[in-house]
């Protein structure tokens, strides 16, 4: 075995054989899992609000409230309603203290008060919660929906018959002649954005990731003076590229667990889906794409933090260095959601001609074919810079791992300038 | 070629600081070479230089026959001044993968580490994590991570720093093993007395240049013999005695004057005696004192370090 697999093989068995990595491996699709249903559950789990419905319009609109709130919308009401008798004392005051002083009975979470003449009705809607504004919007609703039929009885209107016209539209069918069938749109045609941008927001995760792996442990090999002992037994070379194939080792065994486990659970639980993404994958070539920029993307950035972390002995050392990497890295982010709907606009396609760009954008743009030449061109412009990088980082890398001291990014530029050959 | 390193007319520039300054030296093989100097005075710069980690400015390296130490650097043994090892590997992972790279494969690696910690008294620590070792033994591990391949060149720099005695005692014995064994072996160091018993050859090193190059005992020939006398003597009876160049005058334990008195090249020291019997003067102690690698070592870097 070569020195550079050696030292990938001993890079790869540090962090996979650490309880750390097998935890946080498997506790990242639970955590994923939770983030996804926790609005849901939070919901399910939370009792109905406790509201009191004061009508001092003596029109009735408070049982038209009252009747909405207590419908019940997936297995529960959307709220408990208390009387709150008032004593001949203000309405206000008396929900003022129900709001705040358990004391003074069942404590409220809102109270709505109608009152006004005729048709100058007027809510208002005392509540705790400040952020949340659904309740007050659910009950704004009933009030309208029961004004509104009472004018239209008014005017001889049968609301039955306009509930029937307001139902009434036409059939839409969307046709493409890029769809799968040449003809109507379905979800496996819009399918192919969706998934295009997960596969490019996936590269920038692993990315990201696998290059902070390659900064820890430079950093860690630096400040442990491992380093040199490293140069004198391999050249900065083979550390630099070891390292970067026992991490890139690390980060692939972390894809292929999550795409064992999520492809196994889509296919049980969600089949046609799972042939769906599958066809999207191989038959639109998601799959060659992603591999490619994960390798482009990976060396790119892998060598642009090794060789910062070459300089540093300390991750807030690292940090100062990274900063402007780290806001390039955001760009990227913002754009990638707009290739799912817009994969053809002129500012994606500029953008996707910027190398650091390149693997996320291309990566989401996929989906939406771009044509062949833009796709040559901006991977042989990506795999040009990644050349240029890589010789400048492995510069970097040597003239850094003997260094010693603080040093900024004039410093940096002038130590790779200066570096041995 | 009888020299395992041979370096002619090395320098060492960075920027507008020359840490190497036209150094010629040559390092025999199987013998121990003792590469002294102040600090900061170009030891790690030229170690760095022969090892191939950084080029020379000018001047030529020869390494085991070979122009750049990269291409033989299997053959080579190399203990940095500042010692490091991944502290979440046990010495006998850390010795086996650094002996991997080294060409030396992991299983007969596994085996001569095993056997080279234990005769470091460090078999029971041979599976706990090195974060978890004292500071002596991890530098053990790391003594024996460099030369668990059976490099021809072994270069130590600063390898006593931070030992206790007892531990630069066993350090001692490994180096006069690793001599014997046929190795050729450069350490640096600043502390006189480790050069003095081990070396066969020393190099001294002062602000980047060669202040010495020879034998041990053709360095203490650099340094002025002295005189030590006590007795009810003046200062101007010790400077009057022949052959004395200058004399340092301090209390002994009884109270009486304590002279040392540095000899000029060539004087005897018996005349000296003679002459104070002649005169008859009250001498109590009378020592010819041979100088030191640390009073050649003063005397050849000028008092500097």
């Amino acid at each position: 075995m070569s020195r550079l697999l050696k030292i990938a093989a001993r890079e790869y068995v540090a962090y996979v054989k650490t309880v750390g990595f097998w935890l946080s491996m498997l506790l990242m699709p639970v955590i994923g899992g939770a983030a996804i249903s926790a609005p849901t559950l939070l919901d399910r789990s939370a009792p109905p609000p406790t509201v009191a419905v004061i009508d001092q319009t003596g029109q009735g609109y408070g049982q038209a409230v009252i009747d909405s709130l207590k419908a019940v919308h997936g297995g529960k009401p959307e709220a408990t309603v208390v009387d709150v008798p008032l004593d001949g004392r203000p309405a206000p005051e008396v929900i003022r203290k129900r709001l705040t002083d358990e004391g003074a009975g069942e404590r409220l979470t809102a109270a709505v008060i109608i009152h006004g003449a005729g048709e100058a009705v007027s809510i208002d809607f005392w509540s705790n919660n400040l952020l949340d504004r659904s309740l007050e919007q659910s009950i704004s609703g009933a009030v309208t929906d029961e004004m509104r039929d009472r004018r239209l009885a008014s005017l001889g209107v049968d609301t039955q018959a306009l509930d029937a016209v307001q139902a009434l539209k036409p059939k839409v069918a969307s046709f493409s002649a890029r769809s799968a069938g040449g003809g109507e749109v379905g979800m496996r045609d819009r399918l192919p954005g969706i998934v295009g941008f997960g596969a490019a927001f996936l590269l920038w995760s692993m990315i990201l990731t696998g290059a902070g792996i390659l900064l820890n442990s430079v950093i860690e090999e630096k400040s442990n003076r491992v380093l040199e002992v490293l140069l004198a037994s391999a050249s900065s070379a083979e550390i630099m590229f070891g390292k970067i194939l026992g991490v890139a080792g690390v980060t692939l065994t972390v894809l292929s667990v999550w795409a064992s486990v999520g492809g196994t659970l889509l296919v049980v639980t969600q089949p046609a889906l799972a042939a769906d993404i599958g066809a999207v994958l191989l038959g639109k070539g998601l799959v060659f794409y992603f591999a490619f920029y994960l390798i482009g993307g990976y060396l790119l950035y892998a060598a642009i933090f090794i060789a910062v972390g070459a300089f540093c002995e300390t991750t807030r050392e690292a940090q100062t260095l990274l900063g402007p990497v780290m806001a390039l890295l955001t760009i990227p982010i913002i754009f990638m959601t707009q290739a799912i709907r817009h994969p053809d606009a002129p500012i994606l396609e500029i953008l996707s001609w910027i190398p650091p760009f390149t693997p996320f954008l291309m990566t989401a743009r996929a989906a939406g074919e771009p044509p062949l030449w833009e796709v040559i061109g901006t991977g042989a412009l990506m795999l040009a810079t990644v050349g240029v990088v890589v010789w400048l980082s492995g510069r970097a890398f040597r003239a850094g791992a003997l260094s010693t001291g603080k040093i900024d990014l004039k410093g940096l530029i002038a130590k790779i300038r200066g570096a041995e050959a | 070629m009888d020299a395992a390193l041979q370096l002619d007319g090395v320098t060492k520039r960075y920027g507008g600081f020359t840490a190497v300054n036209d150094l010629s030296f040559s390092a025999r093989r199987g013998k121990i070479l003792g590469f002294l100097g102040p600090n900061g005075a170009g030891k790690t710069s030229t170690i760095r230089m022969v090892l191939g980690l950084v080029e020379p400015t000018a001047g030529k390296i020869d390494v085991l026959g070979a122009a750049d130490a990269r291409a033989v650097r299997s053959r080579i043994g190399f203990l940095p001044e500042e010692r490091g090892l991944y502290r979440r590997m046990t010495p006998i992972d850390a010795i086996a993968f650094l002996g991997s790279l080294k060409g030396l494969p992991a299983k007969e690696g596994r085996k001569r580490g095993m056997a080279m910690l234990e005769a470091q008294g460090l078999g029971d620590a041979a599976k706990r994590q090195i974060r978890h070792l004292s500071k002596g033994m991890a530098q053990k591990v790391q003594l024996i991570s460099a030369i668990v391949h059976e490099p021809e060149l072994v270069i130590l720099d600063e390898p006593f720093s931070g030992l206790d005695p007892v531990n630069q005692q066993a350090l001692e014995s490994v180096i006069r093993g690793l001599a014997e064994r046929g190795a050729t072996v450069i350490f640096s160091t600043h502390v006189m007395q480790h050069a003095e018993r081990l070396c066969d050859h020393v190099v001294l090193l002062a602000r980047g240049r060669k202040v010495f190059d020879g034998s041990v005992a053709q360095a203490r020939g650099h340094a002025p013999r002295a005189l030590v006398l006590e007795g009810a003597l003046s200062e101007a009876d010790v400077a009057g005695l022949p052959g004395v160049a200058s004399v340092m005058m301090a209390t002994a334990e009884d109270g009486h004057p304590h002279y040392t008195a540095a000899l000029a090249k060539g004087a005897a020291g018996q005349d000296a005696l003679k002459a104070a019997f002649a005169r008859n003067l009250d001498v109590s102690r009378f020592e010819l004192k041979e100088p030191t690698l640390h009073d050649a070592f003063i005397t050849l870097t000028g008092g500097e370090g």
